[in-house]
């Protein structure tokens, strides 16, 4: 008992120091951080990063909007970052204390929520498509008309993730309308398309990675990264990258405007914007990570897999969905609401 | 011949009915458990019999440190709950019935009727002022919010083991020239010993499973199991999830099959 108060006293104690030199809070999504790349960066800087886990952005939202997190670094969404900023809990960089900032591939640098990189720094980014088991279907898989025209082989076999903004908008792109439209044209055929559809679909679930290992499923609208961990599995799984437009997703570092830790932070970032380390950070979550040169350091099953190096022709139809005006999030609420009927 | 008494154990597909209820509460259950011990990098896909994911966790010092964490969260919290329910229910039970008393059983048990989303939004902004206002950052804040949704888990049993116990023995005592203390510490607390046992496991197991409060009170590098293992789900689940699991049910089974030879033993 004795043993165990004191335990805890130790525990409090610790645990209060935290802000003293030489340490790091990152708040980060779970699974998401390579011991690795934290190790190597403890070994480099005497600075330790204690990580904690969330699972959705408006739970770290909420947490860090409320003040006294304690953290110093978060990790949001795309469509996220914007309001991190607009409510002032991101502070903008000092690119001169960042000395690999040019690390960062061209492509990545002037993005729609982050022009130039001022408040982010990438972490990690993907793409929604189909994967498609080739030995049930061996049509083209790059087109979203494997799940919203579905081929005899495919009927009630196909699973569609339950991500709102992931599927309506791909029905509006395949249909040719922007992301976030609000032409209702547009809107209507997305809808008709997708509850034509729906009949033939076999589930809206989440899981790909092992329902698609063990052939339970022979095609899942799926993610990139958990796609290329099918192909591992199972090796008739492919990953099909819809031409008419699919959605890119980045979740992006950003330095917290009441972190206690700014000297360690700044280390931090740009020790990962050095490809070697952003690769580890790559290795470990299967994910692309934006920095040029990082290939060359990522294990051989990743440098060439078709799932992470988006292929040339593929690359122009990958959109990163905005955050929508609150009409057309209405509509995509009120297609998605009469889809799950 | 008289009529033999109402039972529901022979109504017609009792049996049914019983198998499939304890099939579908257990077989989940037992899949976990299963493949817990797979050697394949799945938790659908069976590939053998072995124990490396029981390595693989133990290696872990992140499951490690949140493991230790979640005990030391948990037994803080049993004892906190458990001793003031214990006040509390001797306080609502061993006297006349008082004004206002309905009003107390309703302040104890808030947090069983209160939402869990809305305490810890609450529990989330409330702290976020002592954060800032003090730079403490400790296990302290979870302590004190598991040591208060476990009161009415602890305090429930407590006060239905004194209802239940006759307020004469007491007077018995008092009329044997026993002080109020003697009376309490020789004859009150030892009857009420098994209610208390029962308070304290419940806390402890409800403060041991918490997600959603933990979740939103939390400050840096203070993960518990269940919120690690929330974070691990939304990736990719690997059977190391199911291996801590395994773990943790066969710490709630022992604790539980110690509890019942225990409180066996004492009646």
């Amino acid at each position: 008992m004795k043993k165990l108060l004191s335990a805890t006293a130790l525990l409090l104690a610790s645990a209060s120091l935290a802000g003293a030199e030489g340490v790091l809070n990152l708040y980060n999504w779970g699974n998401y951080t390579s011991p690795e790349l934290l190790k190597k960066f403890e070994e480099e800087t005497g600075i330790k990063v204690t990580v904690t886990d969330y699972d959705s952005n408006d739970t770290a939202l909420a947490k860090v909007a409320a003040g006294g997190s304690g953290f110093d670094l978060v990790v949001p969404s795309a469509n996220y970052v914007p309001i991190f900023v607009e409510k002032g809990l991101i502070r903008e960089l000092d690119l001169t204390r960042l000395a690999n900032h040019g690390n960062i591939a061209p492509e990545w640098v002037d993005v729609p929520w982050d022009k130039g990189r001022k408040f982010t720094i990438p972490w990690q980014w993907g793409s929604t498509g189909i994967a498609v088991n080739t030995s049930v279907y061996k049509g083209d898989p790059n087109t979203s008309a494997v799940f919203l025209q579905v081929p005899d082989e495919l009927k009630g076999k196909i699973n569609v993730v339950p991500e709102m903004n992931d599927i309506v908008n791909l029905a509006i792109m395949f249909v040719g309308g922007e992301p976030c439209t609000e032409d209702t044209e547009v809107l209507k055929k997305a809808r008709d398309a997708l509850l034509a559809a729906k009949p033939d679909w076999l589930s809206m679930d989440y899981g790909a990675t092992e329902k698609m290992s063990n052939n339970d499923w022979a095609a899942s609208v799926n993610w990139n990264g958990s796609s290329m961990r099918i192909r591992l599995a199972n090796p008739d799984v492919v990953f099909g990258f819809p031409r008419e437009g699919y959605p890119l997703f980045m979740d992006s570092v950003a330095l917290l405007s009441d972190a206690k830790n700014v000297e360690e932070a700044y280390k931090f970032l740009d020790f990962i914007m050095i490809p070697e380390n952003a690769a580890m950070i790559s290795s470990f979550a299967r994910y692309a990570n934006g920095i040029a040169g990082s290939e060359a350091f990522m294990p051989e099953d990743m440098k060439t897999a078709p799932e992470v190096v988006v292929p040339e022709e593929f690359r122009a139809a990958g959109r990163f969905l905005p955050t929508c005006s609150p009409k057309a999030t209405e509509y995509v609420t009120a297609i998605w609401t009469e889809l799950q009927k | 011949m008289a009529e033999r008494a109402f039972s529901a154990t022979r109504l017609p597909g009792f049996a049914t009915v019983a198998i499939v209820v304890f099939l579908a509460l257990y077989a989940p259950i037992i899949t976990l458990v299963v493949f817990s011990f797979n050697d394949a990098n799945s938790v659908a896909v069976w590939g053998g019999l072995s124990w490396r994911w029981y390595q693989v966790a133990w290696e872990n010092t992140l499951v490690k440190e949140a493991a230790v964490r979640s005990l030391i969260i948990a037994t803080s919290a049993a004892l906190i709950a458990t001793t003031v329910a214990t006040m509390a229910a001797l306080g609502t039970t061993r006297r006349a019935a008082f004004r206002g008393q309905t009003a107390i059983y309703v302040i104890i048990n808030q947090p069983l009727m209160v939402p869990e989303i809305v305490t810890a939004v609450a529990l989330l902004i409330f702290f976020a002022w002592i954060k800032v206002a003090t730079g403490y950052q400790g296990l302290g804040y979870l302590i004190a919010a598991h040591s208060a949704f476990c009161i009415p888990f602890a305090y429930l049993p407590i006060r239905a083991r004194l209802e239940g116990m006759d307020l004469s023995l007491e007077t018995a005592a008092a009329d044997l020239y026993a002080t109020p203390w003697q009376a309490f510490r020789r004859v009150t607390l030892p009857l009420l010993a098994p209610g208390i046992i029962a308070g304290a496991m419940l806390a402890f197991v409800i403060s041991l499973d918490d997600v959603v409060i933990t979740e939103f009170v939390k400050s840096g590098g203070q993960d518990t199991l269940p919120t690690y293992m929330l974070g691990q789900i939304r990736r990719a689940v690997t059977p190391d999830v199911n291996a801590i699991s395994t773990a943790l049910l066969a710490l709630t089974v022992i604790l539980l099959t110690a509890f019942f030879l225990l409180t066996r033993k004492r009646d």
